[in-house]
């Protein structure tokens, strides 16, 4: 008792006199929303680079995701209260870009562990992952072993899809199949659409109000999601199908604003994101890959994962191509 | 003060009332700039930040006119069957006032609106997917499987469900608001079905219905989630979807604008022919400590009624509590996980507070707009008086999405830093709460009858005394429950909170999205129960709070009165 009522006056007290100086050494980070919440790695990392750096504080601002982080910078422009923007994946980066808002990040990127090269010298990357399907076991048996599979499955395999105008594994599934198939992609999609149970808004509604319910074996996710499964609810039902022709690839990087007024702290931490002790709060916090080689402090069940090649079009070709596309994809859809 | 004014010579009971207050008129018209200052507001901050405008975007896209039949037809349709289907659901609950259950049944009425879609979809999901409860019942009677969920039918269904308790329960209101007296002398006439139909029950709903369906036709039209989810896929959407790709990824402020006036435009000219319909809310207004109908024997309770009354009963207990009960059961099953969140009862303490702020704030610009409209239309400004009335409904039919980008625009808001984030989201909850508010209360309002206001003028009531004693008595129970629907509205509300960010202390709902987000399905189901529990405590302690009419000694006569008669 007597030693939390110490702790809480030794914090007062700090509170007290970092008054000033706090103003300065607040670091700003827009972020999404469940990077931030108490089981995300937010807490973690926030507490770790503020032991790091002693008097900083590190503020994040939870947005409900990528595509609203890259639409409040175009908002807010150079007036940003962001210092770092942490959350913006390879397909928003082209259109970040164009903003002129962002500055190089000088990080030293050795240490990268992608399934592709990197070479980007203002976005890092700080974690990545596949898009997949992923299915349940106990209502598929042998889950499709390619795209070519997917489209050929029974009648009753069914599958929930989200919309790509509206999320991110939606826009991910449209780039894979456009990857995969070019011009053949209209009839693709008009294939799928035989198999399309429902096409949600988001990515949580056809996770848990209709996967979780069972409505069809295998929903668009991630390669990573089994990983939560197997490790938190330790179970072995649900897993992601491994496609032949590869998958597309997700990179998520964090990148930093050219007006920031405390460049070199918004620097430190791009460099603190490269370390474990940010990266270890990936795997299980953001069920997704980490961005450089954790050895023993990857979670085992990260092993059992699926591993498959990976697909990518250049975050300028997305830019270019990304109405064109919506309206293929919408237009093979609606007819 | 109010002693002061004269009563204005020749003029009818209602003008005397209204013209009494002065204030009456500048109330209304401050609300009514707030509220349409920061609808058209936003959207003007849009168009103003907006570069080049192409309006023939709007046509030139072919899937886009599909989007807006497509939109307008499942309206219409959810709108008549809730709507519809809500009239005999009403009307057997107002026949049967005592029945086991029937508390329970108004509870989950009041619940289904206000679940958040996400969490109503898994219940609708669990109750009628394709390996929903239903489903093998389904499969036995129909013998295929069961698929309904998917599609139009889905759409409607889950429509149904979440708009058909309010319009029933509105309506229930409206029906048990009906003079005491009326009731005494139908049942003293004996008078049948039909006869008590045409006499009592229609006068009732009829002002109600065109408002009611307007409302409903509104929720229905911009239902985002559910008519994509259930959709089965692009051909169903809405035209909102269409606005967050424009906003969101494109960044084409103009063509969003576009998109949110022709929303409005069409919802807006909607609601000024319901209101121009409506008509004045029923001349006759009953005396407030004799409230139910149901003391009086009703002779059309027996016999056929009987059956039918179980039917309408039933089908709205096959519709309503599965779904509820689906969540609730899984809520349970994650109830272990509480104690393990550290932030829930802080999230949850601050969603009350929030909730509370915005209802307040519902109330109050409820009230001023409602006075205000009374005030014009006594003066024979109908048209001044309809647009102070349908501007109420304005936030409800800007998206969201536009009014968030909008009032960004305008205030730019410090964000994560706490309050300035917190108020603006209180502030647009409760305008968005405004029209459920003034539905409910609109019909209290009125207020006096024309010998009652004569009686109070001529013995001097007037000012505060009569606010106290005449008015206030009747208003109690109405704005209870409007503060509990805008309470729990606000209280379940994401779409606000998600609009400007959010600092990492989080709301109730902001907690059930960032456990859905996580992976949380466990977590998210107590959350969603916890959230469930709030709203049936703020109804139950709102409506346990106004239950009884306040003691008056005069009451006490009355109730002897009553007792002396009433076998």
């Amino acid at each position: 008792m007597s030693s939390k009522l110490h702790a809480a006056g030794a914090s007062l007290a700090a509170l007290l006199a970092a008054g000033p100086l706090q103003a300065d050494q607040t670091l700003t980070v827009y972020t999404y929303d469940s990077f931030v919440s108490e089981w995300g790695p937010g807490p973690g990392i926030e507490e770790a680079f503020e032991a790091r750096c002693g008097d900083c504080d590190l503020e994040f601002v939870a947005l409900p995701g990528g595509v609203d982080i890259l639409q409040r910078l175009r908002l807010e422009g150079e007036g940003s209260r962001a210092d770092v923007v942490l959350g913006l994946d390879m397909n928003l980066m082209a259109e970040a870009r164009a903003l002129d808002l962002l500055a190089p990040h000088g990080a030293e990127t050795g240490a990268l562990d992608l399934p592709i090269d990197w070479d980007d010298d203002t976005f890092l990357p700080y974690d990545w992952g596949h898009f997949a399907f992923v299915y349940d076991t106990e209502q598929l048996d042998s889950p499709p072993g390619s795209f070519a599979e997917l489209l050929e499955a029974p009648e009753d395999v069914k599958v929930i899809l989200q919309d790509p105008r509206t999320s991110v594994t939606g826009q991910g599934l449209m780039l894979w199949i456009k990857k995969l198939y070019g011009d053949r992609a209209p009839e693709v999609w008009a294939r799928l659409n035989e198999r399309v149970l429902a096409v949600t808004n988001g990515w949580s509604q056809a996770y848990f109000s209709l996967f979780m319910n069972g409505e069809a074996p295998m929903v668009l996710s991630y390669a990573t999601s089994p990983a939560y499964h197997m490790a938190v609810e330790e179970t072995d039902r649900y897993q992601a199908a491994a496609f032949d022709e590869g998958h597309y690839l997700q990179v998520e990087t964090a990148a930093m604003l050219r007006t920031t007024e405390r460049p070199e702290l918004a620097r430190d931490f791009l460099a603190f994101i490269l370390t474990p002790d940010f990266q270890r709060h990936i795997p299980l916090g953001n069920v997704m890959n980490p961005a450089i080689d954790l050895g023993d402090a990857l979670p085992d069940v990260f092993d059992r994962l699926i591993a498959p090649e990976s697909l990518t079009f250049s975050p300028e070709e997305v830019r270019a191509h990304r109405r064109e596309w919506i309206r293929e994809w919408l237009n093979a859809s609606v007819r | 003060m109010a002693q002061r004014q004269r009563p204005l010579s020749g003029a009818s009971a209602s003008l005397r009332w209204a013209g009494r207050s002065r204030w009456a008129p500048g109330l209304g018209l401050a609300a009514l700039t707030a509220v349409a200052g920061l609808g058209f507001g936003s959207l003007g901050a849009l168009l103003w930040n907006a570069q080049g405008m192409h309006p023939a975007a709007l046509w030139q896209e072919p899937w886009l006119a599909a989007v807006l039949r497509f939109t307008l037809w499942q309206a219409t349709l959810s709108t008549l069957l809730a709507v519809g289907l809500a009239v005999p659901v009403a009307l057997a609950l107002a026949r049967r006032p005592r029945f086991p259950g029937r508390g329970l049944l108004l509870r989950a009425m009041e619940l289904s609106l206000v679940l958040p879609t996400l969490i109503g979809l898994f219940g609708l999901v669990a109750v009628h997917g394709r390996r929903g409860w239903a489903a093998p019942l389904w499969e036995w009677l129909v013998g295929s499987e069961s698929s309904y969920l998917y599609g139009l039918s889905g759409i409607v269904l889950a429509h149904v469900f979440y708009n058909l308790p309010l319009a029933a329960r509105l309506m229930l209101q409206a029906l048990e608001a009906a003079p005491a007296a009326h009731w005494r002398l139908a049942s003293q006439l004996g008078l049948t079905r039909t006869a008590l139909w045409r006499t009592l029950e229609w006068p009732r709903l009829a002002p109600l219905l065109p408002r009611l369906a307007a409302l409903v036709f509104t929720l229905c039209f911009t239902s985002f989630a559910i008519v994509m989810t259930l959709g089965g896929g692009p051909r169903s959407s809405t035209l909102e979807v269409a606005l967050y790709q424009a906003l969101k990824f494109d960044h084409d402020l103009a063509l969003a604008a576009l998109l949110a006036l022709t929303q409005l435009t069409i919802c807006l000219s909607l609601w000024l022919l319901a209101l121009s319909r409506g008509g004045a809310p029923s001349l006759v207004v009953g005396h407030v400590a004799l409230p139910a109908g149901g003391r009086w024997r009703r002779r059309d309770a027996p016999g056929v009624s009987r059956l039918t009354d179980g039917f309408w009963l039933t089908a709205l207990v096959v519709l309503l509590p599965p779904p509820l009960a689906a969540v609730v059961l899984a809520g349970l099953a994650g109830l272990p996980e509480l104690p393990r969140q550290a932030s829930l009862w802080a999230a949850a303490a601050r969603s009350l507070v929030m909730a509370l702020g915005a209802a307040a704030g519902a109330l109050a610009l409820a009230l001023s707009l409602l006075v205000g409209s009374r005030w014009l239309g006594a003066r024979r400004h109908r048209a001044a008086a309809l647009s102070m009335e349908g501007g109420g409904q304005l936030i409800l039919v800007i998206p969201a999405l536009v009014l968030g980008t909008g009032l960004f625009l305008l205030l730019r808001p410090t964000l994560g830093s706490g309050w300035q984030g917190y108020g603006l989201v209180v502030l647009v909850n409760a305008f968005m709460a405004l029209p459920f508010a003034m539905q409910v209360i609109r019909g209290a309002l009125p207020g006096l009858s024309a010998p009652e206001v004569r009686l109070a003028d001529q013995f001097g009531i007037r000012g505060r005394v009569r606010l106290r004693w005449l008015v206030w008595p009747r208003l109690r129970r109405p704005l209870a429950l409007a503060l509990a629907y805008a309470m729990t509205l606000s209280l379940g509300d994401f779409s606000v909170i998600a609009l400007f960010g959010s600092p990492s202390a989080p709301t109730l709902p902001m907690l059930l999205f960032q456990q859905l987000g996580g992976y949380r399905w466990q977590g998210a189901a107590a959350t969603a129960l916890l959230l469930l529990a709030l709203v049936v405590l703020v109804f139950a302690l709102l409506g346990l709070w106004t239950r009884h009419p306040p003691r008056y000694p005069w009451n006490r006569f009355a109730r002897e009165e009553r007792h002396a008669r009433v076998p």
